[in-house]
């Protein structure tokens, strides 16, 4: 199993997954033309990832700042799969968001309300 | 029989089952789409608000740069006229003979009303000739008018570092207000086309107001003498479409000229 990292562009976020600590980051903006294709590896990683290669703790570092509806849709997907691991392994899932961006604010509490297993700490900065 | 139908009916309760699994998520699926639909939508509304707002600052500030922008060249071609104690009406007499010259010319609307407020400011260098020059009565010996011609130069010097569209268009104005068609004006005695639409319209307007006004070294003319001296000079000193133009719409100049009569 091998680290990925992807660099962040002007539609897409700065993507760090570490197997080694356990410590997946996505960070900056969403909106990428092909969300899907975008994501697809982040996703095959995960799955690997999760697929034996899991650390004790894994911790998933969100902190996007602006993302489109398609985004919105994948990270769904992405808490789904979280949510499937989540007997087995221990997840932990912080949402990073500006105080003032009150947009990402809401789809923190809507992952929230969403996947009541999971945990899933906003934190304000 | 009877141990065969419950089979059947252990199948369709295991059916019943799957179906009510596949259903629920279909119902998860959809809430969950409607909530990223109605989150997109708030989003996008207060996006297009803040779009909104912002556009109508830019707006804002826009109108402003302009309305400074006007003044300024307003402002400095007053002073101009100041200086040489021209009447107070000449270069809003000047600004709108160049507009209308420049619209039945063809050109753009926008650039006739740029015109407008660039040609006040063809006499701008006449801040910097000696006032004992600029303000004698009576005719200029040589070495007098080779000073006093040189505002056009001065007046371009002053402008021409600018890269505002407006004051670019007055450097070109102040520079070849008092070149002639025929090659024989000054600084450059360009010749024809070479000369700027710019400088070939205003050259007209400001020689038109300043023939019909009196000034210290002279009396006003009257109109039948000026509209001779255009008729002589058509080709000469003057663009002859621009005479032209001139002769077939005398009636919008004479009535700006009515309208921004001097008073004293």
């Amino acid at each position: 199993m091998t680290n990925l990292n992807i660099e962040e562009t002007k539609y897409t976020p700065k993507i760090n997954l570490d197997f080694e600590k356990g410590i997946v980051s996505i960070a900056g903006k969403s909106y990428p033309e092909n969300t899907f294709e975008f994501y697809e590896p982040v996703m095959k990683w995960l799955e690997e990832y999760f697929d034996g290669n899991a650390q004790e703790t894994t911790t998933i570092n969100f902190e996007i700042i602006y993302f489109n509806s398609s985004s919105s849709k994948l990270f769904f997907d992405l808490f789904d799969l979280l949510e499937e691991n989540n007997e087995k392994n221990t997840i932990i899932i912080n949402w990073i968001y500006d105080e003032e961006n009150e947009s990402a604010l809401e789809a923190g509490e809507d992952f929230q309300e969403d996947f009541e297993t999971l945990t899933i700490n906003l934190i304000s900065k | 029989m009877s141990i065969n139908k419950n089979k059947l009916i252990d199948e369709i309760e295991t059916l019943k089952e799957e179906f009510a699994k596949t259903t629920d998520k279909l119902v998860k699926d959809v809430k969950r789409q409607d909530k990223i639909m109605a989150r997109s939508d708030k989003r996008q509304r207060q996006e297009y608000d803040e779009l909104q707002k912002k556009f109508l600052e830019v707006e804002a500030l826009q109108k402003e740069i302009e309305d400074t922008q006007k003044e300024v060249v307003f402002t400095m071609g007053a002073i101009g006229e100041s200086r040489s104690k021209e009447t107070g009406n000449h270069v809003k007499r000047v600004a709108e003979y160049s507009k209308i010259l420049a619209l039945y010319y063809g050109l753009p609307a926008k650039e006739a009303e740029m015109l407008k407020q660039a040609s006040p400011m063809h006499d701008i260098g006449k801040v910097a000739i000696p006032d004992a020059v600029l303000n004698k009565p009576g005719r200029f010996n040589e070495e007098e008018r080779r000073i006093m011609d040189t505002h056009a130069q001065l007046g371009y010097d002053m402008l021409k570092m600018s890269n505002r569209p407006l004051l670019k268009m007055a450097a070109t104005v102040a520079y070849e207000h008092h070149e002639k068609y025929n090659g024989t004006g000054y600084p450059n005695q360009l010749k024809g086309e070479e000369i700027h639409i710019y400088g070939r319209i205003t050259a007209l307007a400001d020689v038109f107001d300043a023939l019909g006004s009196d000034r210290c070294y002279k009396e006003a003319w009257d109109d039948e003498r000026i509209f001779n001296m255009f008729k002589e000079e058509r080709g000469k000193h003057f663009d002859p479409k621009l005479i032209d133009i001139f002769f077939e719409n005398l009636d919008e100049f004479l009535k700006i000229r009515e309208s921004l009569k001097d008073t004293f």
